[in-house]
């Protein structure tokens, strides 16, 4: 057991000679530390007994990210409150705050375990995330978070118990914006969350993991007597990424049929409302029409133009005369017939525009009749 | 054989020669069918041994010249025929031994364009940090309407309270991004139909307030009578065509419109008026513009307004009291080395009834103009719009009169970028016409596409008021990708506002933009870098 001093006859030692010293006494077996601090920053840091035995950092007065970075066999516990970024980046150590402690708790975690018996600040928990080769990380908050909290949340498991937050959100404003993986325990109230996030009561396993952690959350922060009141499963929610959801929006089409003007905006001059047709149009559609002009009698009957025509639309009667006609339903008016027919007999012509077709009040305005 | 002469018209004469292969040609027909302009036709040629042979010829002619559409194309099911564009065409000089050319779409030659020099070059990263375009809140809206500077708010202080004294000028915050100003007439009623189906879907669905102005065709009543009217930017241009029922409908209107633009002029045709030929005077346009079947022109002034002065008065006056003063009325001139002096002239306002300045850029679309206007006059927008802004910020009326531009936003696709940009320069706003159609299927481009627009012969049913061609337009598809593209719009612009660290429009904020190019960032006042 080694108890370090930060001051000495008034003089505080820098975060690097307290580092170093603690560092160089792990390395001589050093396994357990009281570290009176004073603000110095990443107590301990990445830190490992060569033979694998566990170190024990008691802290008082840390400064920022206490219990960053540590490596699994570390376990720190600050006696009191801590500033930001504790935890940040836990590879797999075990911190305990006994008190409150400041933004971006848990920053980034993944593995190992905080526990926090006050409050955390903003955007605790965010980018936590389980590294699939390691145990999920876990981040304990007794009481609230500031907000922001959770943000891009990704894996790993974070508690928070809501204690002495009856009023507004136990987890700030704009919790869990971006939060993709994992479990975000909570009980208590929560503000609005994402709309691709599900807010759900718990379910067995839930409560098993919550029932045997808190029992452990509770010891280590000395706050035992709470789980009573804690246990009550009814006042928990999870939050985990809802499943992805199809696209909700009507079409333009359908918006067209439930709330668009009816029969469309010119449906008073013309009666076309919005007809959609292939480019390429036969009858009346038709841009070109083949009419067969025999006056001159010079039909040689030889079949080629109704042979030729892609469409079959040629047909050949003769009742009195000799006739060929080109059946509207099918012609397109491409002119082949025009192409082929060796006595020049059939003509592709101008067809007149539809809109001389149309049937509906040609012409006339709803305005016009008033 | 038929003599052939060196003055006769050949195919490669012309700026669209077709491509076609007989071995791939399996006769259907399609191609030659479908081409709007009889561009096409199938012969016969004869070959020795009295074989015949069918081909696919090109018109050799001016009347019945391909214009690249590639509706061929796009039937041919054996990839036997495309249109390429000729570089040793003669078109051009050929036509013009027959008078002024006419011609839609847009400038071929006016095609470099100053948002493309310029770059989002500062991005905060230590400092100021840079938001979250996903999930951070933007205010994106900006002004279509007189604001007041503080000063002059009709406010008192009584006791502890501001209350507000006196009336101010009518304001609508809307969308960045207008669409703008195509008529009734130079746009088939399906095109038409689709914009404003987007606009409410967009509105009504997507809850972006974007607002659409009608252009200068007059109105469909059924619109004008229904409640969607307040998505409607009513525009007036020299012509008033349709609005004596417009006037005749105030009563019937069961809101406001949500603006009022009074065209001055067009960036693709400054100083050329509006123009409708004959054979898009349909019936039904007819009736929407109180008009017999004729060409229609839009003198390129407003008869009856001779200055600056005048425009403010006679037409801001009287159209704001025309829709009981609740109704901001903006006006629109196409951008000119004149520019600064007329918003001056619009900034001394003694009325504050000037609603917003719209500048459109040479690079603006039109359906019909002389091809002499659409490729030689016009004014770029940048510089047009940063003096603008610049004169305005010298004499502390910044914001007061919303700057909005338009011509050629989203040439390159990206009608964010361009947008973003302009708005650094002081735009408070952008407006778009072409790219809307081309959404809906346009293929003009400024290469000498197609720009048929003003013949009647739309291939993609947009620019045409025949029936036969405007089916062609799918309302519900078109109207889609124009939302699809303007959610993306939305994304892309959040994208952009980020990086700078603004969540409300950046407007003037040149400081967030380089140019690479010494010249542009010395004009624009803002840095060069390389
Ligand atoms: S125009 Fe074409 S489709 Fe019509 S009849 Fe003649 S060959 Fe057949
Ligand atoms: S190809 Fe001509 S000549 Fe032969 S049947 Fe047809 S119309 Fe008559
Ligand atoms: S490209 Fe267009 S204009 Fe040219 S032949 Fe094909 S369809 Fe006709
Ligand atoms: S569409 Fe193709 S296959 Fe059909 S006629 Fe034309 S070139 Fe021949
Ligand atoms: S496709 Fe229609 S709208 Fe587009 S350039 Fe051609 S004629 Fe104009």
């Amino acid at each position: 057991m080694r108890t370090i001093h930060t001051s000495t006859k008034n003089q505080r030692i820098s975060t690097q000679e307290l580092l170093t010293s603690i560092r160089e006494a792990v390395e001589q077996g050093e396994c357990d530390f009281v570290i009176e601090a004073q603000g110095q920053h990443d107590i301990p840091g990445p830190l490992w007994n060569s033979q694998g035995k566990a170190l024990h950092i008691t802290v008082r007065n840390p400064g920022q990210r206490v219990g960053a970075m540590m490596l699994p066999g570390t376990n720190v516990l600050v006696e009191g409150s801590a500033p930001a970024d504790v935890g940040w980046l836990n590879a797999g150590g075990t911190l305990i705050v006994k008190g409150d402690v400041g933004d971006t708790a848990g920053h980034c975690a993944a593995s190992g375990t905080i526990y926090i018996g006050g409050r955390a600040g903003a955007r605790s928990g965010s980018l936590m995330k389980h590294d699939p080769l390691y145990k999920a990380p876990e981040l304990w908050i007794l009481k609230h978070t500031g907000s922001f909290s959770f943000e891009f949340f990704s894996g790993g498991y974070a508690v928070v118990c809501g204690c002495d937050c009856e009023q507004g959100s136990v987890l700030g404003d704009r919790p869990c914006v971006g939060m993709v993986g994992g479990v975000v325990y909570v009980r208590g109230s929560v503000g609005d969350i994402p709309q691709d996030l599900a807010l759900l009561p718990l379910d067995h396993n839930d409560q098993a993991f919550l029932n045997e952690g808190l029992d452990r959350f509770l010891r280590a922060v000395d706050e035992k007597h709470r789980a009573p009141l804690l246990k009550d499963w009814e006042v928990w929610h999870k939050i985990v990424p809802a499943p992805k959801q199809e696209l909700v929006r009507p079409s333009v089409a359908q918006y067209r049929k439930a709330s668009w003007i009816p029969g469309g905006l010119f449906a008073d001059i013309v009666a076309d409302s919005g007809i959609h047709a292939p480019i390429l149009g036969t009858g009346l559609h038709r841009l070109r029409i083949p009419v067969w002009e025999n006056e001159s009698n010079t039909c040689l009957d030889c079949h080629k133009c109704a042979l030729t025509c892609p469409r079959n639309a040629i047909e050949r009667t003769q009742d009195t005369t000799l006739t060929y006609t080109a059946d509207p339903a099918t012609c397109i008016g491409c002119g082949l017939c025009q192409a082929v027919c060796p006595n020049h007999i059939w003509r592709l012509t101008d067809a007149p525009p539809l809109v001389e077709h149309l049937p509906g009040e040609k012409g006339r305005c709803v305005m016009d009749n008033r | 054989m038929e003599a052939i002469n060196t003055q006769d018209i050949a195919t490669n004469d012309l700026a669209w020669k077709i491509e076609y292969i007989p071995e791939r040609c399996t006769l259907c027909g399609s191609c030659v069918a479908a081409c709007t302009f009889a561009a096409i036709a199938f012969v016969r040629v004869d070959l020795p041994h009295k074989k015949t042979k069918l081909l696919i010829r090109q018109e050799p002619s001016l009347a019945h010249c391909c214009v690249g559409c590639g509706v061929c194309e796009k039937l041919c099911p054996s990839q036997a025929i495309r249109p390429i564009a000729n570089p040793h065409s003669r078109q051009h000089l050929l036509t013009s031994c027959s008078g002024p050319a006419r011609r839609g779409g847009r400038s071929n030659l006016q095609r470099q364009r100053t948002v493309d020099a310029l770059l989002v070059g500062r991005i905060s990263q230590m400092t100021d940090p840079s938001l979250d375009a996903e999930r951070h809140t933007f205010d994106i809206k900006a002004p279509l309407g007189r604001i007041l500077s503080p000063d002059k708010l009709p406010l008192q202080r009584i006791g502890d309270t501001l209350t507000i004294t006196g009336k101010t000028p009518p304001v609508r915050w809307i969308y960045p991004l207008l669409f703008s100003d195509m008529s009734i007439g130079a746009l088939s009623t399906h095109a038409w139909e689709a914009i404003a189906l987007a606009v409410a879907y967009l509105n009504e669905v997507c809850h972006i307030p974007v607002r659409m102005s009608s252009g200068e065709g007059g109105m469909p009543m059924k619109l004008i009578t229904s409640d969607k009217l307040k998505y409607m930017i009513l525009q007036i241009a020299s012509g008033h065509f349709g609005w004596d029922r417009i006037i005749r409908t105030i009563p019937h209107m069961p809101c406001d419109p949500a603006g009022i633009l009074i065209k001055i002029g067009q960036g693709a045709k400054p100083g050329d008026g509006g123009l409708l030929p004959e054979s898009k005077v349909e019936h039904h346009i007819q009736h929407i513009r109180g008009v017999p079947k004729t060409t229609l022109h839009s003198p390129p002034n407003h008869q009856g307004l001779y200055s600056i002065e005048e425009a403010v008065q006679k037409m801001h006056l009287s159209l704001h009291a025309a829709f009981g003063f609740r109704v901001p009325v903006a006006i629109k001139c196409a951008a000119s080395s004149t520019s600064v002096a007329v918003y001056n002239n619009l900034l001394r306002d003694p009325y504050n009834i000037c609603g917003g300045f719209f500048l459109d850029g040479v690079q603006g679309g039109t359906g019909a103009a002389n091809t002499v206007s659409l490729d030689h006059t016009g004014h770029p927008i940048a510089s047009t719009l940063r003096d603008c802004y610049r004169a305005a910020v010298a004499q502390g009326l910044q914001g007061q009169i919303p700057l909005w531009v338009g011509g050629g936003i989203g040439m390159t696709g990206q009608a964010a970028a361009d947008a973003f940009k302009l708005i650094c320069l002081g735009a408070n706003g952008v407006f778009i016409g072409k790219l809307l159609i081309q959404l809906l299927g346009c293929v003009g481009n400024e290469y000498g596409r197609c720009n048929q627009c003003s013949t009647g012969q739309c291939p993609t049913g947009i620019c045409t008021q025949d029936y036969r061609l405007m089916m062609r337009l799918d309302i519900d598809k078109g109207a889609e990708a124009i939302v699809n593209y303007v959610l993306t719009f939305d994304s892309e612009l959040r994208k952009l506002m980020a990086p700078v660290g603004n969540s409300s429009l950046p407007v003037g904020r040149a400081d967030a933009l380089i140019s690479t190019d010494a010249a542009i960032a010395k004009q624009l006042g803002i840095q060069y870098a390389c």
